[in-house]
């Protein structure tokens, strides 16, 4: 049976748990259905990170070698999974939901007569059909959604499956793709990449994250997020009301814009709790809300609320908090 | 040249529409004004739409999937104390003929349905592509030259027009910037309108309430419902959830130092109420202002010199305890403005001499009339003795009246004079009765 | 820039009471107006496209009333049939015979969140794009765009023809003024029937998702409130 085709997305010299977790959902499907499981990685450093998929699954994990893959561009992107594809000839191609993903893969499914089945909660095979489950309407609802097109790409939701990491050793082999791309063909040039700098934890891989909302209005309330971030460990977040003030990067903003987030722990603070944020994070084990307004929506989501100004109870949470995890 | 309307309508609720669907119909040029981001975005308040002036502007509108969520065939009037509720129940299939007398609307859905009609009657009209109903824009001022209105301005942009209609509703600022009506509004003319959408299965609430087809229930209540302040309950059903709410009157809530909020989650909380709303999903909250209904709260003048006062924008409003009247004496003010100018176009006279056939007609339908003949029934409706010691001592009777006990049981006389014993003074009743048979 | 904004007519999601309200996707209003900015000193046109049932030229009105030119409507009954591949196929099939410098889509549709139109469409047409765009400014030929990618923002120079998918954090679209509202009302919309729409993809169910557990809400002194959360986490969350 045709198999199953992996992308590992790569973030800070490793790949991305995310991925991880696609690979793994994708092993437990190939097991059930007797499908090969493939990852495929495409990095100027490609072989070097190959080694982390073997642990989840993979029986051959095809490397596509290029500097070109360095800067984000999806000329190259395209090319180099499509040759992947044409290669391997996959039934399923899955990669994680994140931006670099949603970016190509309209076009990509275009290029391979494929069907794209995006930001899907799960997925699985069933005869003919490739069958997903994916939030819809801001996360209001869900949709059941099907395909049966020969191939189909689908994108996962961060946090949907769990990445489970086996320590015995399975024969993987690493199969080196040579890939060529015609520079001159760019019509689009990247001039830089405009990193947030001092980002230490990747939101959407974070254990805990802090989210600020419109609430923590200034600078004294971002120190106090700080803190508590640095305290937990957290990653930073934010809503989009409060990215606008410019108190937060852009890359913080969680919900229907912005990324996907579910960490075991979220402490949403300052934030009303509008579907499109929520749409972001309900997926969070536990949800912590401060808000002033004992009415805010955000209380519907909360596994505990604390009414309260977070200008108040934030430094005796901070003060606490250092206490018991010292 | 800046184009120039027939009218324009300050306002897309339910006073503005009817007029516009009025002239529309008369084949006059209209711009409508709305604020919202479109008709109903705004207007939360609303409940049940008495009268039948609803199907002159929409014949046969039972018809239609859209627009009302239930009529009304079963009414009820609840007096509670603490513990009980003691209500007089009325059903009658009389109530099921057409035209209804009564629908229940949540605004959201129903003005924007109405809005659709109108929009229908534009493009049937003789101005289908100079008409308009713009949404999204808040109208600034009223503009006038020598003393006439002449048109309105809306940020950088000025519209003008023979007639200018203010069917602002309550918080009627263009109405108090013409000077129709004083700055300030006393507070006890003021009411506050809290109301909450409790989203419930649709087969649950049916079998709930015993409803079949479209059919719904009106329920108002007196008494502890409103903890001590003045003022009233409701609870009206809709196609899949309940609007509960409270109208309360703003100087004795002030005066009480108690938020509407908690009185609307003690009356949630009454065994009474809390039977009929349990499992449901609190969907929506609104608070809005309400005119009382006083007469005396009327603007100076409903009319002037190229410009007309319709709804709430007037404080037509009746609120004599059956219901709240606010919806229909809209419709109504709505209309007879539309055919006044209607009227003044033929004319081409747009004076205040012309437009005080406007005054004229509402003295002679029920909305002028009613609240004349009721306005003694409002009053009443405001003496502190309504909203406890009355309600108490009816569920004081009521609980003796249906308690068996195992003693000798008394005659019922026995038993309401010790419930109005308990509870208020002869004296005080009989000044009341005295009123309220007058009022009545 | 000559610009082609596509434009979907959607469910308004925020509604509180499900109205069956229709507006306009919010992304593809950020769309509009980021080609009225672009273009707010030159006589450039902005041609809107918008696949839906008749009932959605209130959609293009409310975009042409925002300032774009002209717009085509072309005619589906059930919308919500179509998937992003069918929408995709039904624009290329419209778009193969206009020329634009810029052609402008939301991000995703507030309805089905998918965000795969845009990128199929410039594969079908085959022109260079990006997704995700936070920002636009047009040099001659030259579209310099800010995406939003995983990491930071990038900054792309596209050669136009290009296709970008905008982001609603690109700006905040304008609100018609009466002018413009009546203005839309008299612009002639070009309304062509639309093909039958070949999916590769079908929603067979929709459902509430499992709702999350009723949480604990704590109200009284920060200290006090501070100290029960503490010990939610520690005792039943396990977290800490
Ligand atoms: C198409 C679309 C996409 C969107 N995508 C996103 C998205 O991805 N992410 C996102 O977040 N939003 C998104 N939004 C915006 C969203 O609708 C809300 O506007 C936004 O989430 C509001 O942010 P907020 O809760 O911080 O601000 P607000 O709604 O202003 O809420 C601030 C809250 O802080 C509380 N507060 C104030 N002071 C204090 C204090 N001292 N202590 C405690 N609490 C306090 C207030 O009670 C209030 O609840 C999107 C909107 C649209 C239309
Ligand atoms: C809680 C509550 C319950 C009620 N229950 C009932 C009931 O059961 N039955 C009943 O008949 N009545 C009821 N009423 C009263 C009823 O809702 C009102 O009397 C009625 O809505 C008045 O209609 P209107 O068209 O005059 O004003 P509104 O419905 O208030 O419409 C005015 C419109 O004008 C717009 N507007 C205002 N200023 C401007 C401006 N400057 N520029 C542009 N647009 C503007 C507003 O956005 C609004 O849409 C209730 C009221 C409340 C608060
Ligand atoms: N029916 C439609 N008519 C015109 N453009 C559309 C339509 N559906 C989607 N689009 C465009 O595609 C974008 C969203 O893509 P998607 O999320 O895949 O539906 C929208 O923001 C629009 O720009």
């Amino acid at each position: 049976m045709s198999s199953i085709l992996v992308i590992l997305s790569v973030q800070d010299g490793r790949v991305k748990r995310s991925s991880l977790e696609a690979l793994s959902r994708a092993s437990a499907l190939g097991k059930a259905e007797k499908r090969e499981v493939i990852g495929v990685v495409l990095h100027s450093n490609a072989l070097s990170l190959a080694i982390d998929a073997v642990h989840y699954g993979a029986t051959k994990v095809f490397c596509v070698s290029n500097r070109i893959f360095d800067s984000h561009l999806n000329p190259p992107l395209i090319a180099g999974i499509a040759s992947v594809v044409e290669l391997v000839k996959p039934r399923l191609v899955v990669a994680a939901s994140t931006e670099s993903v949603k970016d190509i893969i309209g076009a990509l499914a275009i290029r391979m007569d494929a069907a794209a089945l995006p930001d899907v909660a799960s997925f699985e095979i069933s005869g003919d059909h490739v069958l997903c489950e994916r939030p819809v309407m801001a996360a209001k609802m869900m949709a059941s959604t099907q395909s049966s097109n020969p191939l189909v790409f689908v994108s996962l939701r961060s946090g949907s499956y769990e990445a489970i990491r086996s320590e015995s050793e399975t024969s993987c082999e690493i199969v080196e793709v040579p890939f060529e791309f015609d520079v001159s063909t760019l019509s689009a040039t990247l001039r830089e990449i405009v990193t947030t700098t001092g980002e230490a934890v990747d939101l959407t891989e974070a254990k805990v994250v802090v989210a600020a909302g419109r609430g923590v209005k200034d600078a004294t309330g971002k120190a106090l997020i700080d803190e508590l971030a640095s305290i937990t460990g957290a990653a930073i977040g934010a809503s989009r009301a409060v990215v606008e003030t410019g108190l937060f990067p852009a890359t913080a903003q969680i919900g229907q814009t912005g990324k996907v987030v579910s960490p075991e722990l979220y402490f949403a603070i300052g934030i009303s709790g509008a579907i499109q944020h929520v749409a972001g994070m309900s997926n969070s084990r536990i949800i912590v809300a401060i808000n002033k307004d004992a009415d805010a929506p955000i209380f519907d989501v909360a596994t505990y609320g604390l009414v309260g100004d977070c200008f108040k109870i934030l430094p005796i949470l901070n003060a606490e908090l250092k206490k018991i995890l010292s | 040249m800046e184009e120039k309307f027939d009218v324009i309508i300050v306002g897309g609720g339910i006073a503005g529409l009817s007029a516009a669907m009025t002239l529309a119909r008369g084949n006059a040029k209209i711009l409508l004004i709305e604020r919202g981001t479109f008709c109903g975005a705004k207007n939360v308040s609303g409940g049940v739409l008495w009268g039948n002036d609803l199907a002159k502007l929409v014949p046969e509108y039972w018809n239609e999937e859209g627009g009302f969520e239930r009529f009304v065939n079963h009414r009820r009037l609840t007096f509670m104390d603490e513990q009980s509720a003691f209500s007089v129940d009325f059903k009658s299939s009389h109530f099921d003929d057409v035209p209804y007398t009564g629908v229940t609307v949540l605004r959201a859905i129903f003005d924007e349905w109405l809005a659709g009609k109108v929009q229908l009657a534009i493009e049937a009209s003789a101005y289908p592509d100079e008409s308009f109903l713009a949404t999204d824009i808040l109208v600034d001022e009223v503009l006038s030259e020598n003393g006439k209105i002449v048109g309105i301005r809306a940020g950088e942009e000025r519209f003008f027009a023979d007639s200018v209609i203010l069917a602002e509703g309550v918080n009627n600022l263009l109405t108090r910037q013409i000077g129709l009506e004083k700055e300030y509004v006393p507070v006890d003319h003021m009411a506050i309108g809290i109301k909450e959408v409790l989203r419930l299965d649709k087969a649950k609430l049916e079998d709930r309430f015993q409803l079949r087809g479209r059919s719904g229930l009106t329920n108002e209540f007196v008494g502890f419902c409103s903890d001590g302040v003045e003022g009233g309950g409701f609870l009206y059903t809709n196609r899949d959830s309940i609007s509960l709410g409270l109208v309360l009157g703003l100087k004795d809530l002030k005066q009480s130092g108690k938020t509407p909020y908690d009185i609307l989650n003690t009356f949630k909380a009454h065994p009474s109420v809390a039977d009929m709303i349990y499992g449901s999903e609190t969907v929506e909250y609104s608070a809005h202002a309400v005119s009382t209904g006083d007469i005396r709260s009327l603007p100076s003048e409903l009319y002037a010199d190229g410009v007309l006062i319709a709804g709430e924008a007037a404080h037509l409003l009746l609120n004599a305890g059956k219901a709240i009247q606010g919806m229909d004496f809209a419709m109504r003010s709505g209309i007879l403005a539309g055919e006044t100018v209607l009227e003044a176009k033929k004319a081409n006279d747009f004076s205040s001499e012309m437009l005080k056939n406007y005054r004229l007609a509402l003295e002679n339908s029920y909305v002028l009339k009613d609240m004349r003949t009721f306005q003694d029934a409002v009053h009443l409706l405001h003496q502190p003795e309504m909203f406890g010691p009355i309600p108490n001592m009816i569920c004081d009777f009521g609980r003796q009246f249906f308690s068996i006990s195992g003693e000798p049981t008394p005659k019922a006389s026995k038993m309401m004079h010790a419930a109005i014993k308990r509870n208020a003074s002869y004296w005080d009743l009989v000044k009341l009765g005295i009123k309220g048979a007058r009022a009545l | 820039m000559n610009f082609c904004v596509c434009i979907k007519q959607v469910p308004d999601v925020q509604a509180s009471v499900q109205t069956g309200r229709m507006v306009l996707n919010a992304y593809d209003a950020s769309a509009v107006e980021e080609a009225l900015v672009i273009n707010a000193n030159n006589a450039d046109s902005i041609d809107l496209i918008l696949i839906g049932p008749s009932s959605a030229t209130e959609t293009i009105r409310k975009a042409l009333a925002m300032g774009a030119t002209n717009a085509t409507h072309i005619v589906v009954d059930e919308i919500a049939a179509l998937d992003s591949f069918a929408v995709s196929n039904l624009l290329a099939a419209h778009l193969k015979g206009h020329k634009y410098d810029v052609i402008l889509t939301g991000k995703q549709s507030q309805d089905s969140d998918a965000g795969l139109a845009g990128g199929m469409l410039a594969e079908l047409l085959g022109l260079p794009f990006a997704t995700n765009a936070v920002g636009m400014r047009a040099v001659e030929n030259i579209l310099e765009v800010t995406r939003q990618g995983d990491t930071g923002q990038e900054m792309l120079e596209m050669i136009t023809p290009c296709l970008v998918t905008c982001s609603n954090d690109m700006n905040n679209p304008r609100i018609p003024s009466l002018k413009g509202i009546m203005g839309a009302k008299r612009t002639v919309i070009t309304t062509t029937q639309g093909a039958p729409g070949i999916t590769r993809t079908v929603v067979t169910r929709t459902f509430p998702p499992s709702a999350r557990e009723a949480g604990i809400k704590f109200e009284g002194e920060p200290e006090e409130i501070v100290a029960l959360l503490l010990d939610k986490l520690q005792a039943e969350a396990g977290v800490l």
